[in-house]
């Protein structure tokens, strides 16, 4: 055996930890641009808790590796072959015959950086003295600095060379490993891609081949979340919030229009804590009209105004909904309590036009 | 689901991580109080060579007694072995501690070390929930917390360290005022040169001082401050002066060293008054 094969472990390990790296690399930069708390924190843990896990298993055999007595001889440099570059440090390809004082003597094929001062000190046919884990010969490492007793048994020791190919640490489908590095990286991602497409795209199967609208933007905050869709925009409100609170209702509208001053809609829709505005689609101008310009300061005084003057008892619940469908903007208030439902109807500027009640 | 649970669940793993330290170390059962520390003795010091590398601190042969078998053990400091013995001479006493039953993984200190408890990482686990515990704060009640949290504790800790950062500071000026005067010459500029990530090269130059104390004692130590124009320092005579009771203390400017001790508490000083400056912002934005 003069050469080590990559493993099925080995290789598996480096697909996991590309599937790894991909999978989390992807969730964290995908959450991060969605604003999804436990996607970000996924591709936090799943490295860390890899990590750990990795760490844990490999605990018993770094233990066994660490309790090994690493054994000295001498060595005689067959050849060297140094890898010159900007730093002092430069690494350098080792062929040695190492001749253990008490086991048959072997050859084997090294890498190790020495500095360009010492590196002289290293010539082809020179003795030095190396270090080895019995268990692993091809971790060979030359002692630089060795005791006073070593350093003159190599002043005055000869070494045999010996025969035949090098035993290397080099692993000759290193390639393959990578590769397969590589796929587990793109798996990984896939994966995660896969898995939260419907958050991460917003966007289905096209059936029918209506497409379906995409978020432009979405936002959300302790007191309100706001969606805005090319069709349809939305502000809901936290909790302990009404829409009837002064100025809110116009707020929440203007939060759903800035940045796009001409859009214009189709309905408007306001319950207690939440607006809904459908947006016009290009072409349909007879219908649609400015979100902004309804009377939202009255719009407290209209909801009043139908849950009492209409006799519904305490109100539980009251809707909004603003349409302009035959050529001048209606507005039609529902108020529902526990004496039946109060309907009204206003025009454009809150003119009170019609009650009803059951 | 929010960062509020997470970091509630980041506190609890921290929290059981540094209970479960604190009650290794209460059990005596921690790395470092299982360590094994003896003391060695330099035998040998070995001379740099000029233009070498600084890693791996000056070569010694240190010998010391293995309390197993009563032997006396030879070893050097090549590769990986710990600290960088950065002074050395014939008879110093340096540290070496090794994993219980494995002598041959020992490493090096420059001083004899005395035991540890193994504080260090639940005390990390314990820094890690205060951190955590301060995000939460200033995520629940408003981000003013989280300069209360961090400029309150640390200018605590800062004024808590502060007589002791002064008694070190006025020891110091007397060792130096106590100190004796030798000839010394720098017998070697040891040059590092590496490559970091984005290919820019960066360079360390070390001289190499060498004395002999007035007791006889010959010093080789890596001197890298008060040395003008080190790269061409390369046998230039200096005057070093240093402690007679520990030559390993020495320095070629005593007046520099004494002004440096003094910035260093004035910036300490500093330090915490930025910190009080910081949390008192936090609690007037409130």
């Amino acid at each position: 055996m003069n050469s080590r094969t990559p493993t099925a472990a080995g290789l598996s390990l480096g697909f996991m930890t590309g599937a790894v790296i991909g999978a989390s690399l992807t969730a964290f930069i995908g959450g991060c641009v969605i604003g999804r708390t436990p996607l970000i924190v996924t591709g936090l843990v799943l490295p860390a808790s890899y990590g750990l896990l990795l760490l844990l298993a490999t605990l018993p055999r770094r233990a066994r590796e660490a309790a090994v007595v690493p054994r000295t001889a001498l060595a005689v440099i067959e050849s060297r072959e140094a890898f010159r570059g900007e730093a002092s440090d430069v690494p350098v390809r080792f062929e040695l015959s190492v001749a253990p004082d008490d086991t048959p003597a072997f050859r084997v094929e090294i890498r190790q950086d020495v500095n360009l001062v010492e590196l002289p000190d290293y010539r082809p046919r020179g003795i030095v003295v190396v270090e080895y884990p019995p268990d692993r010969p091809w971790k060979t490492r030359i002692v630089k600095r060795p005791t006073p007793e070593w350093e003159d048994r190599a002043a005055v020791a000869q070494v045999d060379s010996v025969p035949g190919p090098a035993m290397t640490s080099q692993s000759p489908e290193g390639c393959f490993g990578g590769l397969l590095t590589l796929l587990g990286l793109l798996l990984g991602t896939a994966a995660v891609l896969l898995l939260f497409r419907a958050d991460l795209f917003d966007s289905h199967d096209a059936e029918g081949g209506a497409p379906r609208p995409s978020v432009s933007s979405s936002s959300s905050s302790s007191s309100s979340t706001i969606t805005v869709t090319s069709a349809t925009g939305t502000v809901a409100l936290g909790p302990g919030q009404s829409m009837l609170d002064k100025g809110q209702l116009r707020e929440a509208v203007e939060s759903l229009t800035q940045g796009a001053d001409s859009r214009r809609a189709l309905t408007v829709v306001v319950q207690d804590r939440l607006l809904t505005v459908v947006f016009s689609p290009a072409g349909v101008q007879s219908t649609e009209f400015d979100p902004r310009s309804l009377p939202y300061d009255r719009v407290p005084e209209l909801v009043e105004e139908a849950g009492t003057a209409l006799g519904v008892g305490s109100p539980r619940s009251w809707q909004l909904t603003a349409e302009d469908v035959s050529g001048s903007l209606r507005l039609t208030i529902m108020v529902t309590g526990g004496g039946g439902t109060g309907t009204l109807q206003a025009d454009g500027q809150g003119n009170v036009l019609r009650r009803s009640g059951s | 689901m929010g960062w509020d649970r997470f970091l509630v669940l980041w506190c609890a793993v921290w929290s059981v991580l540094a209970l479960t330290g604190y009650g290794m170390s209460l059990a005596g059962v921690t790395k470092a109080q299982r360590t094994v520390r003896l003391t060695g003795r330099i035998e040998r010091v070995r001379p740099p060579r000029h233009g070498g590398s600084r890693t791996g601190g000056i070569s010694v042969v240190v010998t010391y007694r293995d309390p197993a078998s009563g032997q006396q053990v030879t070893v050097t400091n090549d590769g990986e072995r710990g600290e960088m013995i950065t002074v050395a001479w014939e008879g110093r006493e340096v540290g070496l501690s090794h994993p219980p039953g494995r002598p041959h993984a020992y490493r090096f200190s420059n001083t004899p070390q005395e035991p540890s408890r193994g504080l260090g990482r639940p005390s990390f686990a314990l820094f890690m929930v205060y951190v955590g515990l301060v995000v939460l704060a200033s995520i629940d009640w408003g981000w003013p917390y989280a300069l209360i949290g961090f400029g309150g504790a640390w200018a605590l800790s800062g004024a808590a360290y502060l007589p002791g950062a002064v008694r070190d500071k006025n020891r110091r000026i007397e060792r130096l005022a106590a100190m004796d005067t030798v000839p010394g010459r720098v017998i070697a500029v040891l040059k590092d040169v590496g490559v970091d990530e984005d290919g820019d090269t960066w360079t360390t130059i070390t001289p190499v001082v060498s004395f002999t104390t007035r007791e006889g004692t010959a010093v080789t130590a890596h001197c890298t401050s008060n040395l003008p124009d080190p790269a061409g320092a390369y046998g230039r005579d200096v005057t070093v002066h240093y402690t007679p009771t520990d030559p390993a203390d020495f320095t070629l400017d005593p007046a520099a060293e004494h002004r440096s001790r003094e910035r260093d508490v004035m910036f300490h000083v500093l330090m915490c008054v930025v910190l009080v400056a910081t949390a008192v912002t936090g609690a007037a934005l409130l």
